[in-house]
């Protein structure tokens, strides 16, 4: 090789790696300023996120009365002794179920953020699945055998103990308990044919390893028939340890109301036109609230949990990523002694 | 014949010098500077976050006082988010380690490391106190 072309070849190494060095300057210096914008506003939108968790809102106590619109939004607990304590009548508040809950107006307004959009979600750690597996028949009785899968959104299972009630009318058909369920387990329910009234299964787990890690499903069984959309015939409004029911058909009669925790079943008193108070269980639990009865046409089983969760409030962020900067924030958060995943999404206009 | 060798050592140069530009356009392509703050920060706010809640009611200390190791990391499991990695260790007061099993759920691959410092106190008759070291990493 002439010696001409190595030098050719080593004055092109040579530009080359200042091209290099220049370049990696570059990026290592103008990267943190580029970057600077999208982290103040991540970490501007997090303690936004933070304070929801955090602070009570003003009044403290807006979640009690459902007349009540917060002027400053907080879901924590107001004196709570620890910080992530949520507040359940808060939560109750922001699902669209109940009578009272808050319009995205309020909650857009109390947040006092106007360039800010938010979506609240709030669900188990785990989820309970249940399947109807078979049906048989007897003479006089219908066996029917479910089965129960307890696992992540992550698909990972989880080991639990499993507590299964199931209430047709004012008659608890079954209340039964499961050990150690490693994820999934089947089990029966016997009900009598002459059963008029449809069956509710309502079946809590717990952890095996920390009994405030809880979740529920709900069964509706109808006889074959489709079940009723929820809220057919009743609507079940529970705030400030009182269930208000405002009925959503006519001619609707109320037979029992029920409060149905892990370890405690309990018949709730009437204390007003259509309110009932509820006890306050030492449970760490998710509660179930149960209202049978009936009307012209036929019997019915309506229920709600208390807080009501799982819940999903505000913007549907999915079609809207193209114009705005979405980002999540993921809590942990204890709601009535259990412990929830809580996500809230914030999104503000990309610019 | 001394030309068309020439002509060869040019294109070789040309290959050479293609292959070095092409290097370094790669090189620098994935030099872009990390900023890895958020992430930490939302680790180590999830971490904390994981740490109050079980020892809000004393359960912590509970797993640590019963030795109850795997269900201190399954707790873990099912706290934290999924696709998190995390070790966890266990000091008395003299700083000398407590878990006699290693408490983890893989190994923490990622450059992103983070570390979580709790103390803890037990709620029996016995006052013990304990200091908790959550290292955690997003998994690969």
């Amino acid at each position: 090789m002439p010696a001409i072309s190595i030098d050719t070849f080593f004055a092109c190494s040579l530009m080359v790696l200042l091209v290099l060095s220049a370049m990696t300057a570059t990026v290592k210096i103008l990267q943190p300023l580029l970057n600077a914008p999208a982290d103040n506003e991540a970490q501007r939108l997090g303690e936004v996120a933070r304070r929801i968790m955090l602070y009570a809102g003003k009044p403290a106590d807006w979640g009690r009365c459902g007349l009540t619109a917060p002027e400053e939004f907080g879901l924590a607990m107001a004196e709570a002794e620890t910080p992530y304590t949520i507040d359940p009548d808060k939560v109750s508040r922001l699902n669209s179920e109940n009578v009272y809950c808050l319009s995205y107006a309020q909650i857009f307004t109390s947040l006092r953020t106007p360039d800010l959009s938010i979506r609240i979600e709030v669900k188990p750690l785990f989820n309970v699945k249940l399947n109807l597996t078979a049906t048989s028949e007897s003479v006089d009785e219908t066996v029917y055998t479910f089965e129960a899968t307890l696992e992540r959104d992550d698909g990972v299972r989880v080991s639990a103990n499993l507590k299964v009630y199931a209430l047709a009318g004012s008659l608890f058909l079954q209340n039964s308990i499961l050990p150690n369920v490693d994820g999934k387990a089947s089990f029966n329910v016997t009900a009598p044919k002459s059963l008029e009234s449809p069956i509710l299964l309502v079946v809590f787990a717990k952890s095996t390893q920390n009994s405030r890690i809880a979740s529920y499903a709900v069964y509706y069984l109808a006889g074959g028939e489709k079940p009723p959309p929820k809220g057919a015939f009743l609507r079940l409004s529970p705030i400030n340890q009182t269930l208000t029911i405002t009925s959503t058909c006519s001619g609707v009669f109320l037979e029992g109301v029920y409060a149905i925790t892990f370890n405690h079943v309990g018949r709730l008193s009437q204390t007003g036109n259509n309110v009932f108070g509820i006890p306050l269980f030492l449970d760490a639990s998710p509660m179930v609230l149960v209202a049978t009865g009936w009307n012209a046409t036929q019997r019915f089983i309506e229920w709600t949990a208390y807080p009501q969760i799982p819940l999903q409030t505000g913007v549907n962020f999915s079609n809207l990523l193209s114009t705005l900067n979405v980002y999540v924030y993921e809590h942990l958060v204890s709601i009535n002694h259990c412990i929830y995943k809580c996500a809230i999404f914030l999104g503000g206009l990309k610019g | 014949m001394r030309g068309q060798k020439s002509g060869q050592i040019r294109i070789i140069e040309a290959f050479l010098a293609i292959f070095i530009i092409f290097s370094a356009l790669t090189i620098s392509a994935n030099l872009s500077a990390k900023n890895p703050s958020q992430r930490s920060n939302g680790l180590a706010s999830m971490g904390m976050q994981v740490l109050l809640h079980l020892d809000s009611d004393g359960s912590l200390a509970a797993y640590i006082a019963a030795g109850n190791w795997s269900g201190l990391r399954e707790a873990l499991e099912l706290l934290l988010p999924a696709g998190v990695s995390f070790n966890l260790t266990v000091y008395d007061d003299q700083m000398r380690q407590v878990n006699t099993e290693l408490i983890f759920n893989g190994a923490l691959n990622s450059q992103e490391t983070t570390l979580v410092k709790y103390v803890c106190t037990s709620r029996g008759l016995l006052f013990r106190c304990y200091v908790v070291y959550l290292y955690l990493a997003v998994a690969k």
